[in-house]
């Protein structure tokens, strides 16, 4: 009987403890998304340099996002080469529309992983909705070194571009600091790096570094240009709407 | 009348639509200028007829081309452009200009209208679409380029998850005209479910009357994209030859004429996987009813044997060009569908690696084992786009494919977007 009761007792402390870890990362996931996300809805004004193994500059990119609550994100290409296009996902579900066609294109989530920065890279901008996980430990991390929270991230959802996390966020003010990204194949994709706008009292995420470690070991500049509160109109996020090659601005 | 009708309408649009939309204008376009390399068959109607009278037919010839398309929108009011100049090897250059959209938008009672001239392309599949049936659009074209929209009237309403879109189109077209020109009313249902897109369509057209569709695409998986389409027609424009002439027999005009089928079924099944590595394969197969049936090709096949037979030995009396001008005119029957078989199969292959877009398709047609491959490079730098390519059309000689009048087309181009 008192067996019982203890293995009865330890479970119930091992599921509060557990409990209390996962309540624990998502405080720390919610605190680390502020800083690219200050808002459940906004416009991101986007700019993706890529550059070669060598450093040269290899192509750049601009866009503009409308990420919106509920795993909602519109993204519309503005460069010449791609001007027109857009990408529209709504939860695990995505789109690719050209300028050239009235037909919206169902993609895959494999698919939304094309390209040296993904449109998953550059609509998704928080993770506490999207992971859940567990406390690694602590490390010291950055340049220049600081103590770090490590945390390992699994995907709480399919349509996620990340399967698997392993991130790095600063123990005092919780900003992101590197993460590694894995695919579905556990496959390490990339691995990031945030540059914050006061490196000594940080607001905001004004870059992401995406080194790709899949196919061409190219460096992205992920930078954020411009960030405003904006909830778009329900229609926008209708794949037939985005079809007509509407004015969105 | 009805022109005039759509004009004013469409003014009136463009009135209201002034006001309505305050977005800055927006301009964009692009420069392309591309080289075709055309080989004509050594087989077919038009080989022989060539062969037997030359110069009477217009084989294909390659060509150089410099288009620029510009895209301007505001103020309720869309407008592509084209100006399309071209010289080929024979030393004829021509050139036009036109618009491939030009129409007025206005919301208004939560409805979306437009009037003019506008794409409206629907559906699922890449090879082929059956219910693509306002813009029809040219399928599997060895350049990506923007198609000429139709005239049209359209009414749409969208909430979250469906929309709906009632069109008429060709509104300022003869009761006559034929195929996609037929002026019709046609309606489509779109309903978003999760990871299913449900698409329902609704056509009457003057002539060719009820039309009823359906279609949806499913992505089944992180990495497999599944879609399919059908179609059913009360009747479809197409050709068929006079019936009262016999195999062995001289028209003085051409016997293919314009006919049309009964109660023809259009479908296809299709599915994409794509894998972390950015390589890509798509798989379809389709039957297109309305297409020219097995038996009507094997007629033709025994008329273009017997008219080979008079060419070589023709009546003293019969010159050359009328025997000639008979076989070509068989060549009529390779236009009288989007596909020349009805059962099709396509496969294609595409594999992003960095700038570099390497991609080979075959479209097959079992009935008689003809085949279209096509092997193309594309590089796309931080502005300027770069494709190459080469189409080979073959088979058994008695292959439909082997018999087209092209052969061969290796092409590159350039494209600069603005």
């Amino acid at each position: 009987m008192n067996i019982r009761r203890l293995a009865a007792l330890a479970a119930l402390m091992l599921a509060a403890t557990g409990s209390a870890w996962a309540d624990e990362v998502t405080t720390l996931l919610k605190a680390a998304d502020k800083y690219r996300m200050s808002s459940d809805n906004m416009q991101v004004d986007t700019q993706i340099s890529v550059f070669n193994t060598d450093g040269s500059p290899d192509k750049e990119r601009r866009y503009t996002v409308f990420a919106q609550q509920k795993h909602q994100s519109l993204v519309l290409m503005q460069s010449p080469a791609e001007k027109g296009q857009k990408v529209l996902m709504l939860g695990d579900d995505f789109w690719l529309l050209m300028p050239s066609s009235q037909r919206p294109l169902r993609i895959t989530p494999m698919q939304k992983l094309l390209g040296d920065a993904s449109t998953g890279d550059i609509a998704t901008m928080s993770w506490a909705d999207d992971y859940s996980g567990a406390i690694t430990g602590e490390e010291l991390c950055g340049e220049p070194t600081q103590k770090c929270v490590h945390l390992s991230l699994t995907a709480a959802r399919k349509g996620v571009t990340y399967q698997r996390i392993e991130l790095w966020i600063g123990k005092t003010k919780n900003e992101p600091v590197k993460a590694d990204l894995y695919v579905q194949s556990d496959k390490l994709a990339k691995q990031a790096r945030f540059v914050m706008d006061k490196p000594a009292a940080p607001t905001a995420v004004t870059e992401m570094l995406l080194r790709d470690q899949l196919t061409n070991k190219k460096e992205t500049q992920v930078r954020y240009l411009n960030r405003k509160e904006k909830t778009v109109p329900e229609a926008w996020l209708n794949p037939m709407f985005l079809a007509r090659n509407p004015s969105l601005d | 009348m009805a022109r005039s009708r759509l004009a004013a309408l469409g003014a009136a649009l463009v009135a209201i639509g002034t006001n309505a939309h305050a977005a800055e204008p927006e301009f964009s376009g692009q420069i392309r200028t591309w080289w075709m390399d055309q080989r004509a068959s050594a087989n077919g109607p038009l080989a022989q007829a060539d062969a037997l009278a030359p110069g009477l037919v217009a084989l294909p010839r390659s060509n150089g081309t410099l288009e620029a398309e510009v895209r301007a929108s505001g103020h309720g009011i869309t407008a592509v452009g084209t100006l399309h100049g071209e010289h080929d090897e024979g030393g004829s250059t021509s050139s036009y200009g036109t618009f491939n959209e030009l129409y007025a938008s206005r919301d208004a009672w939560g409805w979306a209208f437009s009037a003019g001239k506008k794409i409206v392309s629907w559906d699922v599949g890449y090879g082929f679409r059956p219910n693509d049936f306002v813009e029809q659009e040219p399928r599997r074209t060895l350049l990506a380029t923007t198609p000429e929209g139709r005239a049209v009237l359209t009414a749409e309403h969208f909430s979250a998850s469906t929309a709906w879109t009632f069109v008429l189109v060709n509104p300022t077209q003869s009761r006559d005209a034929l195929g996609p020109d037929e002026p019709a009313l046609a309606a489509r249902m779109y309903q978003r479910d999760g990871a299913l897109d449900w698409h329902g369509f609704a056509r009457w057209g003057v002539r060719t009357r009820a039309s009823l569709g359906g279609a949806v695409a499913w992505v089944a998986s992180e990495s497999v994209e599944l879609h399919a389409s059908a179609r059913l027609l009360t009747r479809a424009d197409t050709l068929a030859i006079d019936p009262g002439l016999a195999a062995g027999a001289l028209a003085v005009t051409n016997p293919w004429q314009a006919a049309s089928v009964s109660h023809p079924v259009q479908a296809l099944v299709g599915g994409t996987w794509t894998n972390e590595a950015q390589l890509s394969v798509l798989v379809e197969a389709w039957w297109d009813g309305t297409a020219l049936s097995d038996r009507q090709w094997d007629d033709w096949a025994l008329r273009n044997q017997a008219l080979g037979r008079i060419a070589l030995a023709p009546p003293p009396s019969l010159p050359p060009q009328a025997i000639a001008g008979n076989i070509a005119m068989q060549a009529t029957a390779f236009t009288a569908s989007t596909n020349l078989r009805r059962a099709n199969l396509y496969a294609r292959a595409s594999w992003q690696v960095d700038k570099w877009q390497p991609v080979i398709d075959m479209l097959y047609t079992p009935a008689d084992r003809g085949r279209i491959v096509t092997a193309s490079l594309s590089w796309q730098g931080d502005r300027v786009r770069i494709d190459a390519g080469l189409r080979v059309y073959g088979g058994p000689s008695d292959a439909l494919l082997a018999q087209v009048p092209t052969r061969r087309i290796a092409y590159i181009a350039g494209t600069w977007p603005f």
